[in-house]
């Protein structure tokens, strides 16, 4: 195993045991829960917007190391960031910051928590539709 | 070795206590083998190898598992020569420890056990957790050709199904019944196609553990299988969605019950339910 392996392992496993957002967002505007059907994995996102910018992230969730660590390595990376700029973040932003050789195999597990921010913006802007039609 | 529960093979299983007094016997290698990819390098057994069922022992460019030249480099590697009693455990009630258990038997291994309780139960206990990656002296191994009379291919399972042989599903109840397709907006493991293998029995893998996640006693076990067909004078293909549940299964039927006749379809789900032409039962 080479040095840049094990410090990308450390650095999950580190997210993992020590996150920094995961806690309930009781003033959260839109929360969200995504599952692996598979194994088990789950993650539950808080977003709490502020205008069209994303202004406070959380999570809770339980599951694997890859999935729980990628859902607080997402939260540091997306949080402040615009609804655009949230629409535009890709899967392959995210695995580069994980650590393609760690997550390759895995892929399911690393992604679970930006394709619940997906789903999460989407219900962002279906309940900002009806308002707005009401 | 593990409570007396009347097992067909009770030597295959061992207690947590037996690992802890082995765990320095130079003839025993302990092996975690789990779903989580990063749980061993949290904590492992004290002198624990890392065999990761998806990037050790697949083989990275066709869908298939390493080949017998592999296996043998793989044994190597770990230190394991033609005589160790070779000791799995891992998450998830020993999902993956029986998968590797499966491979391990594919290619003769003789001397193979499984952790009854798995990872969690020497966890639950207070058992020492390590860091500290083990190095072994290389082995030179001599694997076996693959004992094909415990893995099915689809072609076996199309025959199967013409003798109307029996089939143990032993995925969810909603995966059985094609509910669990994918998770909205995350196509699931990219089966085209929900349901079950035409008159396959749902019998999910969960129900052969108790609580503590070690293995039910024997009579259980009985019952619960031979209430659905499955019993010991028929030829059994065991299924689920990629093969490591079904392969727990597979180890139930095969060496707790000492079913003569059970084979891992490992194709499973993944396979049958993106195979074109292939019958699909649905309810």
């Amino acid at each position: 195993m080479n040095l840049d392996r094990q410090a990308q392992i450390e650095f999950l496993l580190d997210r993992y045991e020590n996150p920094r957002y995961k806690r309930r967002l009781e003033d959260a505007d839109v929360s969200m829960e995504g599952g692996n059907p598979g194994c088990g994995d789950i993650v539950r996102l808080y977003l709490k917007f502020d205008g069209d910018r994303l202004a406070k992230i959380s999570f809770e969730g339980q599951g694997c190391t890859i999935s729980q660590a990628s859902a607080d390595v997402l939260a540091e990376m997306v949080e402040g960031q615009t609804i655009q700029e949230l629409k535009a973040f890709t899967h392959e932003e995210l695995i580069e910051v994980l650590g393609q050789g760690i997550v390759q195999n895995r892929t399911r597990c690393a992604l679970l928590s930006l394709d619940t921010l997906k789903m999460a913006l989407r219900k962002h802007r279906e309940r900002k539709v009806l308002k707005a039609q009401v | 070795m593990a409570e007396d529960r009347s097992y067909a093979n009770p030597d295959v299983l061992v207690s947590t206590e037996w690992v802890a007094q082995h765990s320095n016997d130079p003839t025993v290698r302990i092996a975690e083998s789990d779903e989580d990819y990063l749980l061993y390098e949290q904590g492992h057994i004290p002198g624990a190898v890392k065999v990761d069922w998806f990037t050790i022992l697949q083989d990275p460019l066709k869908r298939d598992f390493i080949d017998k030249k592999g296996f043998e480099k793989l044994m190597g590697e770990l230190g394991i020569s033609n005589d160790t009693t070779v000791v799995f455990y891992g998450d998830k009630s020993n999902w993956f420890a029986c998968y590797a258990f499966w491979l391990f038997n594919l290619y003769g291994h003789q001397k193979k056990k499984i952790m009854d309780g798995g990872r969690a139960k020497w966890v639950a206990e207070g058992r020492p957790l390590t860091k500290d990656v083990p190095s072994y002296p290389k082995t030179r191994y001599k694997a076996q050709d693959p004992d094909l009379s415990v893995r099915a291919f689809r072609t076996d399972v199309f025959k199967h199904l013409e003798k109307k042989l029996p089939l143990v599903d032993v995925r969810s109840p909603q995966e059985y019944r094609g509910e669990l397709l994918h998770m909205p907006g995350y196509p699931q493991e990219g089966a085209m196609r929900g349901g079950h293998i035409p008159g396959a029995k749902n019998i999910p893998w969960s129900s052969a553990v108790r609580e503590d996640q070690t293995f039910k006693p024997a009579e259980e076990l009985r019952r619960l299988y031979e209430s659905q067909g499955i019993t010991p004078d028929k030829e059994i293909i065991a299924y689920c969605r990629i093969g490591e549940r079904s392969s727990h299964t597979w180890f139930v039927l095969k060496y707790l019950l000492g079913y003569p006749k059970v084979k891992n379809y490992d194709g499973s789900w993944t396979e049958w339910g993106n195979l074109v032409g292939a019958p699909i039962e649905k309810p």
